[in-house]
């Protein structure tokens, strides 16, 4: 049930084409305030496109995405709501992890951005590695700072694409716990993902991705997962 | 919105004085040029002054393209653009820093080459610093602006390979053109009227492209 | 092939063979009715058509940026079709430009080329138009490929002014233009007019084969996408905020009929 907020993530009738065919037709999708949604669907559905149009790096061939009422593209400003965990990940070959995740912050604007980036390094376990160049660590290390980037700024809307793809058992199941205190916290959260146990273990709802269009698939609600919940701090 | 531009340069210089990637190419190819241009200059000492400044901006140029074209570099390579878009700065913002970096290495590369080409070709361009100075910050303005704008449109075309030198060269013929005017009235001693048409040129291009790509460039990164 | 007596006779081919006439006639006056100059005879006459392509090459510049600036404030494909007509029209004719001008050169100076101002500014035109095409060649999707031009062609038309005023103080003088009899002046403005009609009539010739080969290649995409979605993947979707932009839908007399109804497609917004 709605309430009468504007859902935290709005796309209505979006539509994108990239090169010969259409990525992404007709998608309208609502993601309600302090919920998690998972985004399954095979290779080459358009799942990390439709993360990147509703993270608005993307621009739609046709219809709008909208955060909390107000279209994305009006107002860069509007950016600071919204985290994106892409494909690749986004870090800097020539700046150390401190450096990359400074930047980050103080782009964002977050106040006293050096402290904020060494307690995220220390958050995600890679403070000793904190001077290294990002050539120079692994991939799962790579991700989980890539991960810190799209969180240090505290979005209410969070969006993973394929986040437990380079994670090992150990980093899957911080992941999951991660996931759970957004939860927690009451944000706005949209992951992609292949397993569709994940999908229905993490998330409140699921939604499929097929050849660009979008379905809704039938959740099987795992008893205890609780609705919506409060607004975010 | 100063911080961030401030924060955007830092990491640009930052990543390229760790990635060392534009930078020597570009010394050593301004520096080659500066050789041979020295060398033929020797053969016509009359005309010494009537050349120089073409060849000194011919080779500013040359070299300089190479440092444009890896503006974007890193963005490209590692796919960072998604990053600089998330952020919540207008692009106008980024567009600026990069314009910025270009001219600091620009200027960086005229440090190394006019000192090069006094002593080489025993020409006397150092006489009027102040004039000179004038006529690189607005050359390198004009080009920086033109030259990072067109390197963020192939940055997003994949087969690109010298697209930007291709597409950079035709249209920065008027800065070329004007600095090198003004460089040759400066060394002849006439600082009338001509002179001062030849600055204005350079102004102009340097205000009405920088405006340009402020504007443009939203357009030009967006997917 | 229909037959040229069932052709009909609409605004089209009157347009087209007033064009072809007023391009005849100017010819015409050019070889006939042009008196010879004294001092260049015969070969002086190129300078009619060097003018006429020269002022062709910068209106079509004029036309590939107005139509950029149409694109990317509405993203509508169709004004990209006739930037790359302009685009292509006005290669050629700043080519010939520069052909004509060497010849002319070559004609009077025995030179065969002059970094004469206006030549110096064509051949930078030139330039700039050949880096259009090549980046233009270099993308592949539709959208980005007509952002980018469109971009580049903005850049373009801003540096003109300044190229052209770079260029003529560079040389200091205008070369005389040498004074020209009235009748001459005539001559010169008939073909002027010629082939700028015979230019506008190319130029929506090719525009509109360029809109077809735009056509084709989204009906391709299409039927390439085909089953398991079914009919939906025939006609381009649309979406309640309109149309897609951009595409003008494939008109349906172009579509083959599929027999039978589409496979149903699951409702995503409603229950199953």
């Amino acid at each position: 049930m709605m309430g009468t907020n504007p859902a935290a993530v709005e796309a209505i009738g979006l539509s994108k084409t990239l090169g010969p065919r259409p990525a992404l037709c007709d998608v309208t999708l609502e993601l309600a305030e302090g919920e998690t949604v998972a985004l399954t669907g095979p290779n080459g559905a358009g799942k990390t496109t439709l993360l990147r149009c509703l993270a608005s790096v993307l621009r739609p061939s046709a219809g709008e995405v909208r955060w909390f009422g107000r279209p994305a593209r009006s107002d860069p400003a509007l950016r600071r709501h919204v985290g994106l965990l892409a494909h690749e990940s986004l870090l800097y070959p020539h700046l150390t992890l401190r450096e990359d995740l400074r930047f980050a912050a103080r782009m964002y604007g977050v106040r006293d951005a050096a402290a904020s980036a060494d307690r995220w390094l220390r958050t995600i376990g890679l403070e000793s590695f904190a001077d290294r160049l990002s050539s120079q660590i692994s991939r799962g290390m790579r991700q989980r700072v890539a991960l810190a980037r799209a969180l240090i700024h505290r979005p209410r809307i969070v969006l993973l694409d394929e986040p437990f793809s380079a994670l090992d058992a150990e980093g899957a199941a911080w992941l999951a716990a991660l996931l759970g205190d957004l939860r927690a916290e009451g944000r706005t959260v949209c992951f992609a993902t292949h397993d569709p146990e994940r999908a229905r273990t993490l998330g409140d709802r699921v939604v499929q991705l097929r050849s660009g269009r979008l379905f809704e698939v039938r959740d099987g609600a795992s008893p205890g997962r609780a609705p919506a919940a409060a607004r975010a701090a | 919105m100063a911080a961030k531009l401030w924060w955007v340069i830092h990491k640009d210089l930052v990543s390229e004085w760790r990635g060392r990637q534009a930078w020597p190419a570009m010394l050593v190819l301004g520096i080659a040029v500066v050789l041979v241009f020295s060398f033929q200059m020797d053969l016509l000492p009359q005309q010494k002054p009537a050349l120089v400044g073409g060849l000194l901006w011919l080779a500013v140029f040359f070299a300089g393209i190479f440092a444009l074209d890896r503006s974007f570099a890193a963005e490209r390579e590692a796919g960072c653009w998604d990053g600089l878009k998330l952020y919540p700065v207008s692009p106008s913002v980024i567009y600026l820093g990069k314009v910025i970096v270009n001219v600091a290495t620009l200027s960086a590369l005229e440090c190394v080459l006019v000192p090069l080409f006094v002593a080489l070709a025993d020409v006397p361009l150092l006489e009027r610093p102040g004039d000179l100075i004038l006529i690189a910050a607005l050359g390198n303005a004009g080009i920086a602006a033109v030259g990072t704008l067109l390197s963020a449109l192939a940055a997003g075309v994949r087969r690109s390979g010298n697209l930007t030198v291709l597409l950079v060269l035709p249209l920065t013929i008027p800065v070329v053109l004007a600095a090198a005017e003004a460089t040759r009235l400066m060394v002849a001693g006439d600082l009338g009227p001509a002179w001062w048409r030849w600055v204005q040129l350079l102004a102009a291009f340097a205000v009405v492209f920088t405006t340009a790509g402020t504007l443009l460039f939203e357009l030009a990164v967006e997917e | 092939m229909k037959p040229w007596s069932k052709t009909t006779f609409g605004f089209r081919q009157i347009g087209c063979t007033l064009a072809v006439v007023l391009a005849a006639a100017a010819l015409a006056a050019v070889f006939f009715v042009a008196p010879t100059e004294r001092t260049m005879g015969p070969a002086q006459k190129i300078v009619y058509v060097h003018v006429a392509m020269a002022w062709l090459a910068l209106a079509g510049f004029l036309l590939v940026a107005g139509a950029s600036v149409v694109y990317l404030v509405r993203r509508d494909l169709r004004y990209d079709d006739w930037a790359l007509a302009a685009a292509e029209l006005g290669w050629l004719c700043c080519g010939l430009t520069l052909v004509t001008g060497s010849l002319w050169a070559r004609a009077a100076w025995g030179t065969w080329w002059t970094w004469d101002p206006r030549l110096t500014a064509a051949f930078i035109l030139w330039c700039i138009y050949s880096g259009y095409l090549v980046l233009r060649s270099n993308v592949e999707a539709p959208h980005q490929r007509a952002r980018v031009a469109a971009v580049l062609a903005v850049v373009g038309a801003l540096d003109v002014p300044l190229v052209v005023m770079a260029t003529r103080w560079f040389r200091g003088i205008h070369p005389a233009s040498p004074g020209m009899e009235p009748l001459m002046r005539v001559v010169l403005l008939l073909g002027v007019l010629g082939f700028t009609a015979f230019f506008a009539m190319l130029l929506t010739r090719r525009r509109a084969q360029i809109r077809l080969e735009r056509l084709l290649a989204c009906l391709e995409q299409q039927v390439e996408a085909g089953p398991p979605f079914g009919a939906g993947l025939l006609t381009p979707p649309t979406s309640r905020h309109g149309m897609w932009h951009g595409q003008e839908t494939v008109p349906q007399r172009l579509v083959p009929q599929r027999s039978g109804r589409p496979s149903s497609i699951r409702d995503p917004r409603g229950s199953s």
